[in-house]
């Protein structure tokens, strides 16, 4: 008598086959883990100082194809590492926004220690960037520049346009950027209820330690490592997502202190008056106006930002002075805006396409046959 | 079509989910926040008794402390942040003869 199984010997050796491999590999990879002999390189795009000052350095990002102009200058944030835009070579965001033909640079902190803990946002404002953004022209032999601030690094850049409207900014992007804090309150709440005050979080170099930043944002989400932790068991077989899961996990835990004064003008100017958003912002004795942004605008939200939520995101559309002045909000959070599956799908090949309208193209179209 | 996640994975979702959401809640709410500003206050002023004696005992047999060290670093971070606004100047300067 044949017996009719429910399913078919062929695909039972097919997943007996598949679980066996998968098993090896989990093992693998677990150990190598486990060991920490697979750490991944982070950061590799190749590129080259082109500016210097300080601890402040502007890389522009090698490439053979650089088919429109001005460059795009990155402004990044005070409290995370810049290789988030370059996690893996097959998660970086540099590499794809250079792929689309744009000429990629990158203005980088370094590691603030206690020299740097006397900075004030108007350190980064009124000095690093313009002369950073100055350079970036003089290196690509434009008259201008592409400004796009990520993270707080925006909330820099709307200041420096705001305070120096000269600038030779060509268009200016804030990528998940908060300009009305009060829609930060799980970020800011310790600050903003004044329970502590901004000295109290300083460490002995006078800067904001990284392992309290760490802290700030393990309380959004204390399950958080856990659970990844259960995605990375679920998925301990798969090389390519181990690869990246070290990286993003490396990241996350490598956090750099934020400059004292710095820190204090941010916690009472922008999240305890809420100072961007009603005006009363002033940097060295004078009041910021972002009214006085008039270059093309693009500004650029994540739907599931947990950090800087669209309630905190979306007023700079109508703060800035820009005749032009677009909005996309992207289903991401705010890391998955630049690096993750949905970055290199969605959300940077929509962010390039606004760059390259708003730019000059300098090699001809492709033909098309 | 993506295959659905596995038992212990449903099982440890239902779970993290409702307890990540109570956590999250109770780290934003006010007593938390009145606990955490309450540890820290009691830390520094745990850590500045500890450093009081300890380096008045230090002192007694005439070694350094904590506190000095952090004095010479203030110091030396002072002739950084100098040399640096020097290194600023000469570069301007160069600048403004050079162009």
């Amino acid at each position: 008598m044949a017996v009719h199984l429910p399913i078919a010997p062929d695909e039972i050796r097919a997943r007996v086959d598949r679980d066996v491999r998968r098993a090896v590999r989990r093992g693998r990879n677990g150990l190598r883990y486990a060991a920490g002999t697979s750490r991944p390189a982070v950061g590799c795009t190749p590129k080259d100082v082109i500016w210097k000052r300080d601890k402040a350095e502007l890389w522009r990002y090698r490439s053979d194809r650089r088919a429109y102009a001005p460059p795009v200058v990155v402004v990044h944030s005070l409290v995370s590492r810049s290789y988030v835009l370059d996690l893996h070579p097959n998660n970086s965001a540099v590499k794809q926004l250079l792929a689309q033909g744009l000429d990629m640079m990158l203005l980088d902190w370094g590691v603030a220690d206690a020299v740097e803990a006397c900075n004030g946002l108007e350190t980064y404002a009124d000095d690093y960037i313009p002369r950073a953004i100055e350079a970036a022209r003089e290196a690509a032999g434009t008259e201008d520049v592409t400004v796009l601030g990520y993270c707080f690094g925006g909330v820099l850049s709307l200041l420096s346009c705001a305070r120096h409207p000269e600038m030779p900014v060509r268009n200016l992007i804030a990528m998940a950027t908060p300009v009305d804090f009060d829609g930060m309150q799980a970020m800011t709440g310790f600050v903003r209820r004044g329970r502590l005050g901004p000295g109290e979080m300083l460490d002995e170099t006078g800067n904001v330690p990284p392992e309290a930043v760490e802290n700030a944002f393990r309380l959004l989400r204390p399950t958080a490592e856990a659970s990844q932790y259960a995605t990375l068991w679920q998925n301990l077989w798969n090389d390519e997502f181990v690869d990246g899961y070290q990286a993003m996990a490396q990241w996350t835990r490598d956090h750099v202190p934020f400059p004292g004064v710095a820190f204090g003008q941010t916690a009472q100017g922008l999240v305890r008056e809420n100072g961007l958003l009603t005006g009363t912002l002033r940097l060295a004795g004078e009041p910021v106006d972002l009214g006085r942004i008039t270059v093309p605008f693009l500004n650029v939200m994540a739907e599931h930002d947990t950090i800087v939520p669209v309630a905190a995101a979306r007023p700079a559309t109508g703060l800035v002075g820009s005749a032009e002045a677009d909005q996309l909000c992207l289903k991401a959070g705010h890391v998955g805006l630049v690096a993750s599956r949905t970055a290199a799908k969605v959300t940077l090949p929509r962010i390039a396409e606004w760059i390259k309208q708003h730019s000059d193209r300098t090699e001809p179209e492709p033909s098309e046959e | 079509m993506a295959s659905s996640p596995p038992l212990w994975r449903r099982a440890f979702d239902a779970i993290e989910r409702p307890l990540g959401d109570a956590l999250a809640s109770g780290g934003r709410s006010e007593t938390f926040a009145d606990a955490v500003s309450l540890g820290l206050h009691l830390r520094r002023r745990v850590e500045r008794e500890v450093e009081r004696r300890t380096r008045r005992a230090l002192h007694m047999v005439n070694l350094p402390a904590a506190s000095d060290v952090r004095g010479l670093t203030k110091q030396v971070t002072e002739l950084q942040r100098q040399v640096r606004a020097l290194s600023h100047e000469l570069e301007e300067a160069r600048a403004g003869r050079d162009g």
